[in-house]
């Protein structure tokens, strides 16, 4: 199938709509970026970032009051995953004590509030080894009296891990007929943990912390890491191309970025590591659009030098059309199923892919070629040789 | 079938077939990062200050102890800085003294007066030294701490060269809180004489302590004090003794240390001391019977037991234990003291059923992204589609291969990276496709529009790879953990996209066009 078969769309004929859309845009981009502020994780921030499984649906606003009457201040709450998952996303500054100080007291307070009446070993926040340890002391299956406790708690350890396993799929163990007894653990084992433990209602599925001052460093890094690769793709344009095309996809290049920021800004993702390598991923991306299609107008211009710029650009524009529209087209089912189906750990990720790729091949039709266009009626050669005889 | 064909033909699956052979099974070869399988991620700093302070406090107490030998008593000293102490009381006409024992004990301090006082100084080349070693020493400890614990594939290392950041990874463990403490914990174990109370049981405050002592303490003890508890183990109050400053013996002279039970089948823990530590014990025991013994474990009593009689290598530490308690104060005894105190700068902890939720996300999102690719290119280029599937499979082998040759482990945005390049990867065929299509239009044969089509795309598949890749590389250079396992997927599967594409693609193009007698159409 053909969908783009010698096509012969004046492209450039729009141009001046097209720059005066995106330049429209681009300043809202800034404005978004600029009053709105970008949504920095811990990894930059700092501070500590928790994923708490209840096992009843929680009231996200009942757990905002929550924090603020034990003071943790500006906390954020958001709800994680689907319905069903039951689950909670939050983020707290760094306390003035620490950053460890905070995760404990979150998690102080979820222990009040949900574990009324829950008295204990809790099996949805201890972990295997106290599990061990645990059976080691009770010893159900009288491993001890042969006197090497290495060997008990290895064996107990086995029949830990199986109890933990449980906590693989759900996260959170709601009821004991979860736990059947196997190979690894004897139903005399299932009965001691009966006995002494209990589950808890509520789950951290993970717990991360990060100090300002790594978050400074991290911050400093990414910035640099950009820099160093925009540097990087630029000298090899400049190398490879003239200089005008470097100019178009060098605007190309900061209208892309600076409209994905904004689009992600305005979305209120949160802006972590991982964006960072999605922006940088765009960058490489936009880039890319752009260079294919001054690859074809290098060409052309090389063979027919009669005619001009304006209809090189558009001919290699719609030679290059198809190509465009199928990579990017393959390129968006990629990223968009990563988008829809991936989860929402990396949703700003997958996001920030998203609208790069769309971006990036819009610029490299509409603003790239453009550029270059002014460029060249406003600086180029044969401008200069005209103020050249003028003068 | 000509030769060069054949060539290009082993070449190709020689590749394919080595990277298989690293891939598969995939189960086995691609590692799990972190925020896949579960697991902690800890970056922490050893406060190397510590060590450099508890070194002069060391030097200060030697040297006061030579200057009153020496016949000039009444000096105190006191540590300024980590790296600076301060003598008062010492009159300027015996600091002829100071050079002899200088020289003789602290050969790394310089000195100089400063009025009534003397600063001394070390030098930076002794500190530094002192660092390193604190750190090594720090490594050392919780290397050893962490394979106790039993971890598979622990990661334990030094952030780059003269950094004192360490970076811990523990796949799999499913306990942060107490790894962490293993981890911090100083362990700094002691056995001391307590003078009073004289028979067992502590005192309820300070003041019952020093009123025995007319209101001041001697120079030689100190009040340390004990956590007292209920029988769940629960902190009820404290009580407190008077120590002699010097201990007897410390975790340094243990030989072992293993959890066991003691009489009433509680949590001990039992341990054996070195050669050196035992003739010091038994000689020390056997004149102290009836006294009580604390032993002291970084800064607080455990127990305060009699001295029943001479006690030579082996002994039990009691103290209202737990047995998770003993377990990790086995550990820590056996695996040495901290030099240092440590800092969290970083931590980072999955639990296995978020790893396994991204896992099958990541899985689904890889599955559906590929399928409806390879519809794309089939609905689009036909017969050259499946050619385009070719590439984009044997694309992943090599992926795969690679990173399970450089033992690489797959993150969460390692599969995004996975993904993205299922997008790229097809770029490099779409643009050689569209440029046969192209030639095919402008009425030239089959053959010469393949020949012409693979030569002029490769100008754009070089320039739009390679401007990817600049990004690839720095994001490599800057990335931690899952940052960089995305980078280095985007990295290898750009290279293999190229590959596949104008390698592979050209390959069987040929071999289709090789066939005896014309060919008349291409399915594009």
């Amino acid at each position: 199938m053909e969908f783009f078969r010698n096509t012969s769309f004046d492209f450039m004929r729009l141009r001046r709509v097209f720059l005066g859309l995106s330049t429209i845009v681009v300043v809202a981009s800034l404005g978004f970026i600029f009053s709105r502020q970008l949504n920095l994780g811990i990894d930059f921030a700092g501070g500590t970032q928790m994923i708490v499984r209840f096992a009843e649906p929680p009231d996200v606003q009942e757990l905002r009051g929550l924090l603020e009457n034990a003071g943790i201040e500006n906390a954020s709450i958001q709800s994680f995953g689907t319905v069903e998952d039951n689950s909670v996303i939050l983020r707290t500054p760094t306390a003035e004590d620490g950053a460890e100080e905070s995760a404990v007291r979150v998690e102080e307070m979820l222990q009040q509030r949900f574990n009324v009446g829950v008295s204990g070993f809790d099996l949805n926040r201890q972990g295997t080894e106290a599990l061990a340890s645990l059976l080691l002391e009770a010893d159900p299956d009288d491993q001890r009296s042969s006197g090497d406790d290495i060997a008990a708690r290895e064996h107990y350890r086995r029949a830990a891990a199986e109890v933990m396993e449980h906590r693989r799929n759900e996260g959170l163990i709601r009821d004991w007929t979860e736990i059947e007894p196997s190979e690894a653990l004897s139903a005399a084992a299932v009965a001691a943990i009966r006995e002494r433990a209990s589950f808890g209602n509520f789950a951290v599925l993970s717990s991360d912390n990060v100090l300002p001052q790594i978050g400074s460093e991290l911050r400093r890094k990414g910035l640099l890491a950009i820099g160093f690769s925009l540097t990087g793709i630029l000298a090899y344009i400049w190398f490879r191309f003239e200089l005008r095309f470097g100019i178009g996809a060098l605007v190309a290049l900061a209208h892309d970025v600076a409209v994905c920021l904004g689009l992600f800004a305005f979305a209120g993702y949160e802006f972590n590591l991982t964006t960072v390598a999605a922006f940088l991923t765009v960058i490489g991306y936009s880039v890319n659009d752009s260079v294919v299609v001054f690859d074809r107008v290098r060409e052309n211009l090389r063979r027919n030098r009669r005619e001009s710029l304006v209809e090189v650009l558009n001919r290699s524009l719609n030679q290059t059309l198809s190509r465009t529209a199928l990579t990017s087209g393959t390129t968006l089912l990629a990223v968009g199923s990563l988008f829809f189906l991936g989860g929402d750990v990396i949703r700003g990720f997958s996001f920030l892919l998203l609208v790069g790729v769309l971006i990036g091949t819009y610029s490299s039709i509409y603003v790239a070629s453009p550029i270059v266009l002014i460029w060249e009626s406003s600086w180029g050669r044969e401008q200069r040789e005209k103020r050249a005889t003028a003068a | 079938m000509n030769g060069k064909l054949l060539m290009r033909g082993l070449l190709v699956v020689v590749v394919v077939a080595t990277c298989a052979f690293w891939a598969f099974p995939l189960a086995d070869s691609i590692q799990l990062g972190l925020d896949l399988r579960g697991g902690i991620h800890l970056m922490l700093e050893v406060l190397t200050d510590d060590a450099l302070r508890a070194e002069a406090q060391k030097d200060v107490d030697s040297l006061v102890r030579e200057l009153d030998e020496q016949g000039a008593p009444g000096v105190a000293g006191a540590v300024e800085s980590p790296i600076r102490f301060r003598l008062t009381g010492l009159s300027a006409d015996r600091d002829e003294l100071l050079p002899g024992i200088l020289e003789e004990t602290m050969p790394s301090w310089v000195f100089r007066r400063n009025g009534e006082d003397v600063i001394f100084d070390r030098r930076a080349d002794e500190v530094s030294n002192i660092r390193e070693l604190a750190i090594n020493q720090a490594l050392q400890t919780i290397r050893n701490r962490v394979d106790e614990f039993g971890v598979a594939e622990p990661v334990i290392q030094r952030q780059g060269l003269g950094s004192n950041r360490l970076v811990v990874q523990l796949p799999g463990v499913d306990d942060p809180e107490r790894v962490k403490n293993l981890i911090k914990n100083t362990a700094f174990l002691e056995f001391r004489l307590a003078e009073y109370p004289p028979n067992g049981g502590a005192a309820v405050d300070t003041q019952e302590i020093l009123g025995q002592y007319g209101g001041t303490l001697p120079d030689h003890l100190e009040i340390v004090a004990q956590d007292q508890r209920d029988s769940d183990g629960n902190v009820i109050g404290q009580g407190y003794y008077a120590l002699e400053k010097r201990p007897v013996i410390t975790g340094r002279d243990l030989k072992t240390a293993r959890p066991g039970l003691g009489q009433f089948q509680e949590p001990v823990v039992n341990f054996s001391l070195t050669h050196e530590g035992a003739g010091i014990f038994e000689d020390w025991t056997g004149a102290n019977i009836g006294r009580p013994l604390a032993i002291v474990l970084d800064g607080r009593v455990q127990s305060a037991p009699t001295i029943e009689g001479r006690i030579s290598d082996s002994g039990v530490i009691r103290g209202n234990f737990s047995q998770q308690e003993v377990e990790d104060l086995a550990t820590v005894l056996r695996s040495g003291a901290l030099p240092a105190g440590i800092e969290y700068l970083e931590q980072r902890s999955v639990g296995p059923s978020l790893g396994q939720d991204s896992i099958d996300q990541g899985t689904r999102a890889f599955a559906y992204g590929i399928g409806l690719v390879l519809v794309a290119m089939l609905v689009v280029y036909r017969g050259s589609g499946i050619n385009a599937m070719v590439a984009l499979v044997l694309n992943f082998v090599l992926v795969f291969g690679v990173l399970a040759y450089f033992g690489a482990s797959l993150t969460l945005p390692g599969i995004a990276g996975l993904i993205l390049t299922i997008g790229m990867a097809v770029d490099a065929n779409v643009l050689v496709f569209e440029r046969i299509r192209e030639e095919l239009h402008n009425g030239r044969t089959v053959k010469a529009s393949v020949v012409s089509g693979f030569g002029k795309a490769w100008s754009s598949i070089l320039d739009a790879n390679l401007t990817t890749l600049i990004a690839a590389f720095f994001l490599i250079n800057f990335g931690t953990g899952a940052i960089r396992g995305f980078a280095v997927t985007l990295t290898v599967g750009i290279l293999a996209s190229v590959f596949t594409a104008v390698f592979n693609s050209r390959l069987l193009f040929d071999l289709l066009l090789s066939r005896p007698g014309r060919v008349e159409r291409l399915s594009i």
